[in-house]
């Protein structure tokens, strides 16, 4: 704690905002992102970039050129973690309806926008941001398509600052080949989904349309739904199809490849694991279901999700931890633990941080800048007291996002300060 | 809801050849009396007169409704009409305990949203409409034939009927399922009354869970034997009717094997014996079953083979529906073999055939024939009280049996042929010729032909003809298959021939006198000419063989599993001693964290916790902890796991009365997921849908135990209360807007208003004694003003937190925990002051308003203040890494890691006044152990074992090959089953049938939205 209000001092004097600054670390422990470590790092940030990665203890310092340096000897970095499939920014309260805007009305909804309706300004992103979660993709959930989806960054004054990438995909939630099962304290039994095939039809009915409307570059009357699908055809845009279900993922992989698809991604995967050779060689990279998640069925492993994000690499197959699920929005502060837990089951300590950063910027496209602390790379990283997958030492004590400071506290650690200094009055 | 045979579609297929009518109608007769036969007698039958005893070439002769005699060498009356029987069989009438047979289905009378809150029944009747013990099945009774023939079909001759629906369902009335047209069937014996735990068609809010169908039952029994005692102005039918029933059978109905002993639990405490109606899983819980002493209604409606040619969809099928599938068939005969008295009921099936064939299978799986007969006729005749009458074939007992053209129990080719009821005849089908079987030489316009005639199961025949290619030559002829129909006497022969003589068919028509056992008539032959014939017995041939009668094999039979689903073990553990080595023990001591420290545990509790080496005894297991660490067991504060049909009781704001450890379950599997994640005990508590919940349950993770071993014996009381947005409804939708309360103002005056009545109850009591009537829910708040009882309040925002303190002590008790408390950072010191504890989510907010301002530094900013504070989960994931909650305070404030594992360990053992058996590693207390991989709180920490009560019930190297094993068990059944399926057997893998949801049902069928944190 001392530590954090030691850094706290150190960059007080400078303000949290969007300001690109010539900052410089030196001497942590870097975790680049890629798979490696950097011990005793220094490293330049200049317009908002990596300019370069040295050793500190063959580093001289020329105070000149920096408007800050900051020494993290025994500290760990780490690029900025990346929550991607996440309603973060859409949502406030989960049962105040008011709060709530991540579901349109509508079924084929390719042309409705997360990019615009995220609250830069969120508590719960302010909270999210303070454990290394540096980028999410924003995401829509509900109908068939729910929309599409935009990575942006924590730290912003509004979603125009804060898009890394806009409209990056589409998400396609694919028919669940099963029903019912409950829930925990009340478990059913599951049966097929009996109307499965009409509802896959269906879906290929709308690509066909779709594939067929975007032929023609200029249409005299534009159709927005329609319009909004052009880029998963060219390859500008990504179809993320959400599908869990052996029967779902067979059913996944045959229609990306029928389909054309320039970019396909599952989202979920529960049962990828047993069929990673086919997702290996149709390229088919997955978020992988929340590691703390509870086994879909009675008889499966019990730590079934722990272990998945170790059975895809094993597998080869291209993968990411993200976090949909119960209060997912406040639960992506979480994220880098569920990483830590699937290192706990079977990932190596630099895989656990690919997994939540490098890897899941390649699957979102926008690894060319963002993912991992590289020279010519977006300046997004932060530095932890210790281990950021552990939640004893996750402690953020510095922060950048795209070259500028960023805040580690947020409103809960003020409410923490006003009440402890209540009772240190008493 | 179970079928029944009053839900038959099917066409009625039954010929009805004659009926004699006789009885004593007590109608007027329209014209001159029905003319009926002095006497009956059936002659020369395989009579089984009792399961045990079986009387060959016996008679029975029967006046008006009884049976004058039985036996062999029984002289018969002139006057009477005889029956020839012979190589027939007859068994005494089955008798249906669960019936619905001639009652309306009950409705729905309101419709629209919600519940509602009082009984719409005008009259002097019970205040809650699930209790309806004055509904008399003989009042509606009308008789219906299509039920009633189907049951005859089905060797059924009573019926005891009763409307089902309900938690005190009514009288039932026994009725012969005789077809006549002027006979009331309704009898007048025969008395019982029927229970359970569904509320039925109710329209009442409550009860919406079975803890509260529990509850609701109980009060009712106590306010029955308070009307009885007590000299009330008010008049009760339903209270009468409940203690004219005291002492008769009372059934109940069951919908797994936990429901009778939750119904038993009843049973003693009233000390009344109930005839459970069983779900056909009585297997899994022989010993407490052997306890009871009652006798189980069993039904034999096995479950079908699932669809499993798809493997996709097989897969989801969980283990514990294929094993019991499995095992369905074995379950009268493993009660039967474990002494256990049962009875049949044939519920569930839609044709006779398909009882028939399920009755046979129970029976190749096991079951004596004898006993399966015993369970249809003199078992339910005995539960009924009318063995004297029925369910034997006795001279002087009631004449009510049915004929078979050999036994049913054994043959399946058997042939229904007559249904006695109560003296009346009923025929199904005859059989004129009983022994036609044999070789005769059958003589055509002179030509001579062999013909061999045989007999086929079933009363049917076939025959073969022999004929020469050359009729000049002597030599053996072919066989020539021959057409055959038999017409009681009138038989019709038809067979080709080709040879020097005859090129064509021979058509033949005859007569059979079996007297002089001959054929004879006239046909016609190939050349068209029509010629006399006839054929004379030779040799008498063999009676059909009675197919299927090789003793049946079962292959091994099928293990259940404790509890019989995946992860269950093969036989449940034994303790044995274990000792702990070179391991780095988290103590909870004074010693704090010792390292290379060593824990012996024997019979159940930790004997040694050191660092030497104890001595350990012989058979001792030992495990090495090197670079590992061991602590006692995680407890969760606050869980809903193994809870059966409601976590909430959300009919009424105040629910004191109902318990959750009436209805704990021990096959969820999630107590096997907490275990791997080092969990040994919790508290079960109520959901959070009112200001006044139930009462908790205090558990060890037993997995593979029963409900009862389960619970933590002398376990403190505890109850569970709410505050906040969800006993206001708030987040319940609009229509939610009606019960009290709906605002933080009314749930003050919630609490004031009970304990005023609790006090007041007290003086009452005080004053009356034994005449008071006892009130389950003011027994439990008076508990609570007692210091009897401790809360652990559900509770976010400060204002509320502050409200109740003031509400306890004005009322000189204690709020013992606050549980959720996200908001306790903010009133911390007044909950020290208080004397309160905390039991909070390491991180959770944002999910409702008033979770706004909760913040995760929450638990160490209370621990600052001097509260005791738990991590508890609530949830059955994170319940999984409660070590993983209680280090993220390492993070959040700053705690000690000492300290932070205390919060899952021993603080919460503080907080449920259970640290004298739990909560650290010191010798003496519960052998409630983990051992983790790494340090608890790390990351990477995984159990290896947890140990509770000295039993090693979670071993991670044995995980992995009991999946394996899972999967191997499935992959059997499923082949089994498959074979099933090629036989035509197979049924869609459906999801069980379920109310309907309903966004305001609570509690049994509620959504996950009701049953918020």
């Amino acid at each position: 704690m001392k530590q954090f209000l030691l850094i706290l001092t150190l960059i007080s004097c400078t303000v949290y905002g969007q300001e690109k600054q010539r900052i410089l670390l030196t001497g942590g422990n870097l975790h680049v992102g890629n798979g490696t470590v950097f011990e005793s790092a220094a490293i330049g940030i200049k317009d908002g970039e990596i300019a370069f990665i040295k050793n500190s203890l063959a580093y001289t310092v020329d105070k000149a050129d920096w408007d800050t340096i900051i020494d993290v000897s025994g500290k760990e970095v780490y690029p900025g973690f990346v929550a991607p499939n996440s309603t973060l920014g859409l949502t406030e309260i989960d049962a105040v309806r008011a709060t709530r805007d991540y579901d349109e009305v509508g079924t084929y909804n390719p042309h409705v926008r997360a990019q615009i309706a995220y609250n830069a300004e969120s508590k719960v992103i302010s909270t999210v941001r303070s454990n290394g979660v540096l980028l999410t993709q924003t995401t829509p959930r509900g109908g068939i398509i729910s929309g599409s989806s935009a990575v942006m960054t924590t730290s912003a004054w509004n979603w125009e600052d804060a898009t890394v990438l806009k409209d990056d995909g589409i998400h396609l939630n694919w028919p669940s080949s099963m029903e019912g099962g409950g829930w925990w304290a009340e478990p059913s039994v599951k049966s097929k989904n009996k109307k499965y095939d009409e509802n896959k039809s269906s879906i290929v009915e709308f690509f066909d349309i779709a594939k067929a409307y975007t032929q023609v570059n200029q249409p005299e009357t534009k159709d927005l739904r329609l319009e909004a699908m052009r880029g998963c055809f060219e390859g500008t845009k990504r179809v993320y199809i959400h599908a869990n279900e052996l029967q779902e993922l067979v059913d996944v992989i045959e229609f990306a490849k029928t389909q054309g698809l320039a970019f396909p991604v599952i989202v979920g995967g529960y049962d990828s694991h047993l069929l990673t050779h086919q997702l290996k060689d149709a390229k088919i990279p997955v978020m992988v279901v929340r590691p703390h998640s509870l086994p879909e069925n009675e008889d499966d492993a019990v730590n079934h999700s722990y272990r998945l994000p170790d059975l895809l690499r094993q597998g080869d197959v291209k993968f990411c931890i993200q976090n949909e699920g119960d209060m997912e929005a406040m639960n992506t502060r979480n994220l880098p633990f569920l990483a830590g837990t699937a290192m706990a089951y079977g990932l190596s300590a630099e895989d656990a941080v690919s997994s939540i950063s490098l890897w899941s910027c390649e699957i979102l496209g926008i690894d060319e800048n963002y993912g991992s602390v590289e020279k010519g790379k977006s300046a997004t990283l932060f530095v932890s007291e210790g281990n950021a997958l552990d939640m004893r030492t996750n402690k953020m004590v510095l922060g950048v996002v795209n070259g500028a400071l960023i805040d580690p506290a947020n409103f809960q650690f003020d409410l923490k300060e006003k009440y402890t200094e209540k009772y240190s009055g008493n | 809801m179970k079928r029944h045979f009053n839900s038959f579609k099917a066409v009625l297929f039954l010929f009805i050849f004659s009926i004699s009518l006789v009885g004593s109608a007590q109608t007027p007769q329209n014209g001159v009396a029905q003319s009926q036969a002095p006497y009956y007698a059936l002659t020369n039958a395989r009579i089984v007169v009792s399961p045990t005893e079986t009387i060959e070439n016996a008679t029975i002769l029967i006046k008006g409704t009884t049976i004058e005699k039985i036996g062999k060498r029984i002289s018969i009356p002139k006057n009477a009409v005889e029956i020839k029987c012979e190589g027939y069989t007859i068994l005494p009438s089955f008798i249906e305990l669960s019936s619905e047979i001639g009652l309306k289905k009950a409705v729905t009378e309101k419709k629209g949203n919600g519940g509602a809150e009082e009984s719409s029944k005008g009259g002097s009747y019970y205040w809650n409409e699930a209790i309806h013990p004055e509904i008399d099945a003989s009042h509606t009774y009308e008789a219906d034939e299509k039920i009633s023939a189907l049951y005859m079909e089905a060797g059924f001759g009573f019926a005891f009927t009763h409307e089902k629906d309900g938690v005190a369902q009514g009288q039932g009335a026994l009725v012969s399922l005789a077809l006549s047209t002027l006979y009331k069937p309704t009898m007048n014996w025969g008395s019982g009354s029927f229970y359970s735990f569904s509320k039925g068609v109710s329209k009442q809010s409550y009860p919406s869970s079975q803890m509260g169908s529990i509850a609701l039952l109980r009060q009712a029994f106590y306010d029955a034997k308070w009307y009885k005692a007590t000299d009330q102005t008010e008049r009760n039918l339903s209270l009468e009717a409940l203690n004219a029933q005291w002492h008769h059978t009372s059934f109940f109905y069951t919908n797994d094997r936990w429901e009778i002993l939750r119904a038993a639990k009843i049973a003693t405490e009233f000390n009344r014996t109930f005839t459970y109606i069983g779900a056909g899983d009585e297997y899994g819980i022989l010993d407490q079953l052997k306890g009871l002493k009652s006798t189980i209604v069993v039904p034999i409606n096995f479950p079908k083979a699932y669809d499993v040619t798809d493997p996709y969809v097989a897969r989801q099928i969980p283990l514990s529906d294929l094993k019991q599938w499995e095992m369905a068939p074995y379950n009268a005969s493993i009660l039967v073999q474990n002494g256990i008295p049962i009875c049949i009921t044939s519920s569930g099936h839609e044709s006779s055939k398909e009882f028939w064939e399920h009755l046979r299978l129970a029976i190749k799986h096991g079951l004596p024939s004898s006993e399966a007969l015993k369970a249809l006729t003199l078992n339910p005749a005995k539960i009924l009280g009318i063995d004297s009458k029925v369910g034997s074939l006795e001279s002087g007992k009631i004449a009510s049996f049915t004929v078979y053209s050999s036994n049913p129990l054994e043959d399946a080719q058997t042939e229904l042929l007559e249904s006695w009821s109560l003296g009346e005849r009923t025929v199904h089908k005859k059989l004129e010729n009983p022994d036609l079987a044999g070789t005769y030489s059958m003589l055509i316009g002179g030509r001579r032909f062999p013909l061999k005639i045989e007999a086929q199961p079933g009363g049917k025949y076939t025959a073969m003809v022999t004929v020469k290619p050359n009729a000049t030559v002597k030599i053996d002829g072919d066989e020539v298959k021959v057409t055959l129909e038999i017409n009681q006497t009138d038989i019709t022969i038809q067979f080709a021939i080709n040879d020097s003589l005859w090129s064509g068919s021979v058509n033949l028509r005859g007569k059979i006198n079996h007297k002089l056992k001959i054929i004879e008539g006239d046909g016609m032959i190939p050349t068209g000419k029509w010629v006399p014939w006839h054929a004379v017995l030779k040799e008498k041939g063999k009676a059909a063989n009675t197919a299927d009668t090789k003793p049946f094999l079962p292959d091994t039979l099928p293990v259940a599993w404790f509890p019989n689903m995946a992860y269950g073990f093969d036989s449940l553990p034994k303790a044995q001693p274990i000792l702990f080595s070179n391991v780095t023990i988290w103590t909870n001591g004074i010693e704090g964290i010792v390292k290379d420290g060593f824990v012996l545990v024997q019979n159940g509790k930790i004997h040694y916790a050191g660092t030497r080496l104890p001595s350990s005894p012989k058979g001792t297991i030992e495990i090495d902890g090197k670079g590992k660490h061991l602590t006692s067991g995680i407890i969760d504060e606050h869980s809903h796991i193994a809870i059966s049909k409601g976590v909430n009781e959300g009919g009424q704001a105040i629910t004191a009365e109902v318990s959750i450890g009436d209805v704990v379950t021990p096959d969820d599997i999630n107590i096997y997921r907490q275990l791997s994640g080092g969990v040994t005990a919790a508290q079960l508590l109520h959901g959070s849908a009112n200001p006044i919940g139930g009462q908790s349950a205090l558990i060890k993770l037993k997995w593979g135990f029963t409900p009862e071993q389960m619970l933590i014996p002398n376990a403190p009381k505890f109850i569970k209360f709410a505050l906040g947005e969800n006993v206001k409804q708030s987040n319940w939708g609009e229509h939610s807007s009606i019960r009290f309360p709906q605002t933080r103002m009314g749930v003050e005056q919630i609490y004031y208003d009970a304990f005023e009545r609790a006090r007041v109850y007290q003086l009452e009591k005080a004053k009356l004694g034994e005449k008071h009537r006892i009130d389950l829910e003011l027994e439990v708040l008076s508990e609570i003003l007692k210091k009897q009882r401790f809360i652990s309040c559900h509770s976010y925002v400060q204002s509320e937190i502050n409200m109740l303190m003031h509400v306890a002590d004005s009322l000189g008790f204690k709020i013992n925990t606050f549980t959720h408390i996200l908001e306790g950072y903010k009133v911390a010191d007044k909950m020290a002051a208080h004397g309160a504890g905390g039991s909070t989510f390491s991180d959770w907010w944002a999910y409702k308003y008033e979770v706004n301002e909760a913040i995760p530094y929450n638990a160490k900013m209370m621990h600052d203040q001097g509260v005791v504070v738990a991590i508890n989960s609530d949830d059955a994931e994170m319940g999984r890494r409660l070590n993983q909650e209680a280090a993220k305070s390492v993070k959040y404030g700053g705690m000690s890691e000492e300290d932070a594992w205390k919060m899952v360990s021993l603080n919460p053992a503080k907080l449920l006044h259970l640290d004298k058996q739990m909560g650290s590693v010191e010798a003496g207390k519960d052998a409630d152990l983990v051992l983790w991989t790494d340090n608890p709180l790390s990351i990477m920490a995984r159990v290896d074992y947890t140990v509770v009560d000295g039993l090693i019930l979670y071993d991670a190297k044995k995980d992995v090959t009991l999946y394996d094993r899972n999967q191997s068990e499935k992959a059997r059944i499923i082949s089994k089953m498959l074979k099933a399926n090629e036989a035509g057997n197979k049924e869609s893998f459906e999801k069980k049938k379920k109310g309907h949801y309903h966004c305001n049902t609570l509690g049994e069928e509620g959504t996950i939205e009701e049953n918020q944190h």
